[in-house]
């Protein structure tokens, strides 16, 4: 019947589809010269992975995959080329030039791998993408269940391997360095610098505290009358 | 839908009933939000004593399709300097990203009509359905950051960083104060989590269930991050206009900012209706088993309390600083989030054993 070939076919245009969306995110992303439309197309690339699971009915693993790859740690990476605004590759790097033949090389390998897979296992493999019975493989059941028994160690040892990761970070991030955030309570009131004179000056860059502080010397040493009351309530 | 089903088998059928379902969802979403927009100036307006836009149409009626056909022909201002692909990708993420979790939501019990027979009032039930929400969700990021990035204005770059910032920062609370209730229900099903707050005369609640865990530490947790993550008063930090002009979207003009304001108002739809189907009981209430039509009543009504309180709220606070906001999502909302989850898993596996 035309209307279950129609069905058996289903599958393999969804397939067509969302490998070849795969395929051309993932080339767009390594072609691209600015970091934030590779950004863009890795994300996309993770979405079509997504689609791409739920073809093979694992909703939970896609659902995972948008979340974790696509919505948190592609967001990480987004914010980092915004707030470092990295700029847009003028010219190749010369290293380029001796990775292309050992790209080319490996690209070789990978092909004639998956060739001699196909070979190997053709006939095995049933003609359409579906498993005929249905299976639990893939769904959010049967994967607590086998992460939280059979896997519990693999789990917890992962959990304290990205917990050392994310403590490395931490300390990395907080050596020899001034809180980022300049909130009241984190920034300390320098000592207003001092002229070649002796005065107290101002630069061009000094922030309020420090501007405060110069007042009051200047206050300390006569140089300037004392505000009235109402002007240094509004000081504090 | 049987004539249908004889002619291109069932599974065709339900695919095309699916189909159109999505498609009368999506425009009975805007038509909410058009008349939310309207009912949030109307309220504001009381609130702060004065009448609101009551001249188009009886009451002010018409008002959103005035609004409507003026972001239609206002010019489209693009800035030179702009990345212009990703500048006109933002909306499309913003504006797909805030539709495409609506399709999942219950809003009413197994129901018969004539000439179809019974059927459940969900347009798609499957096994993941609330992680298919955080997901989406988590990609609506980008519709913000993007947006602010490709501006190439220092207002709508540093919109778009707080706005980032903050959705990064709540959507964890957000996701972990969903965790007692799935831990309740054993599901991630949303029809399934509703049906299973049926009972004491549809009161049964998850925020009152006392025969389980009340889930009242959640509810509070989720309502606060909910208001954070659709980055609405006190939480409109990304567009303080006092700092940065109207944040992300400073540089979108005419229908392009249209999709942002749509997407705002529809993740506020999206994030009421999660919030009852999750705590509230969904389309449960007095009287739902005996009439099961009465359902879709509960649910616009419980929909409309939480749009109601988005107002009230915006009428109400004044805007938190940065600094707080940060402190708040990480030193508060997430510790109380996970005090939650480990409450709840502890007194369910206790009751259970």
């Amino acid at each position: 019947m035309a209307n279950n070939e129609l069905q058996q076919l289903l599958p393999v245009l969804l397939f067509i589809l969302f490998g070849g969306m795969a395929l051309g995110f993932a080339v767009a992303m390594v072609a691209q010269r600015n970091p934030l439309y590779s950004a863009v197309s890795l994300i996309g690339v993770f979405i079509s992975l997504a689609c791409l699971y739920l073809t093979l009915q694992a909703p939970f693993i896609a659902a995972i995959q948008v979340i974790v790859y696509a919505g948190a740690i592609m967001v990480l990476v987004v914010f980092v080329i915004m707030l470092l605004n990295v700029e847009e590759e003028v010219r190749r790097p010369v290293r380029l030039r001796y990775l292309v033949p050992v790209g080319v090389l490996l690209a070789a390998v990978l092909v004639g791998e998956a060739t001699f897979m196909l070979q190997v296992g053709r006939g095995a493999a049933p003609d359409h993408f579906l498993p005929s019975r249905p299976s639990d493989v893939g769904l959010t059941a049967s994967i607590g269940t086998g992460m939280y028994t059979k896997y519990l160690l693999p789990f917890e040892v992962t959990s304290v391997l990205i917990l050392m990761a994310l403590v490395g970070a931490i300390t990395l991030a907080r050596q020899g360095r001034a809180p980022l955030l300049a909130a009241p309570g984190n920034v300390t009131e320098e000592q207003p610098r001092l002229t070649a004179g002796g005065g107290p000056a101002l630069k061009p860059g000094d922030t309020a505290a420090t501007g405060r502080a110069f007042a009051r010397a200047q206050i300390a040493s006569g140089e300037a009358a004392a505000p009235s009351s109402g002007a240094r309530e509004e000081e504090g | 839908m049987d004539w249908l089903s004889n002619q291109i088998g069932p599974d065709w059928a339900r695919a095309v009933g699916q189909l159109i379902g999505i498609n009368v969802g999506f425009i009975a979403v805007l038509m909410i939000v058009a008349y939310t927009v309207l009912a949030e100036r109307r309220v504001l307006g009381f609130i702060q004593g004065r009448l609101g836009p009551n001249r188009v149409g009886p009451g002010g009626l018409f008002q959103p399709f005035a609004d409507l056909l003026k972001f239609i022909f206002k010019e489209e201002i693009t800035p030179s300097s702009s990345t212009r692909f990703i500048y006109f990708l933002a909306p499309i993420i913003a504006i797909t990203a805030a539709l495409m979790p609506i399709i999942v939501y219950p809003f009413g019990p197994r129901v018969w009509l004539p000439g179809i027979g019974y059927f459940h009032l969900v347009i798609a039930r499957f096994d993941i359905a609330l992680l298919y929400v955080l997901g989406i969700t988590s990609v609506g990021v980008y519709g913000i950051a993007l947006a602010g990035w490709s501006s190439n204005s220092k207002y709508s770059l540093m919109g778009g960083l707080r706005a980032s910032a903050q959705m990064i920062s709540y959507e964890l609370s957000l996701g972990l104060s969903l965790v007692g209730v799935v831990l309740m229900s054993g599901t991630l099903d949303l029809y399934s989590i509703v049906e299973q707050q049926g009972g004491w005369g549809g009161m049964r609640w998850n925020l009152f269930d006392i025969s389980r865990v009340p889930q009242v530490i959640g509810f509070i947790t989720y309502l606060i991050s909910a208001i954070a993550e659709t980055n609405r008063v006190p939480f409109d930090l990304p567009e303080a206009e006092t700092e940065l002009v109207a944040g992300f979207h400073t540089e979108y003009s005419a229908l392009k900012f249209a999709l942002f304001f749509m997407a705002e108002y529809v993740n506020m739809f999206t994030v009421s209706m999660l919030a009852t189907v999750l705590f509230l009981g969904g389309w449960q209430g007095p009287f739902v088993d005996v009439f099961p039509w009465l359902g879709i009543l509960w649910f616009i009504l419980k929909v409309s309390f939480f749009l109601f309180l988005y107002i009230w709220l915006r009428g109400t606070l004044p805007r938190f600083r940065f600094d707080q906001l940060m402190s708040f999502g990480w030193k508060f909302l997430l510790p109380v989030a996970i005090f939650n989850v480990v409450l709840t898993a502890t007194i369910l596996f206790f009751r259970l054993r």
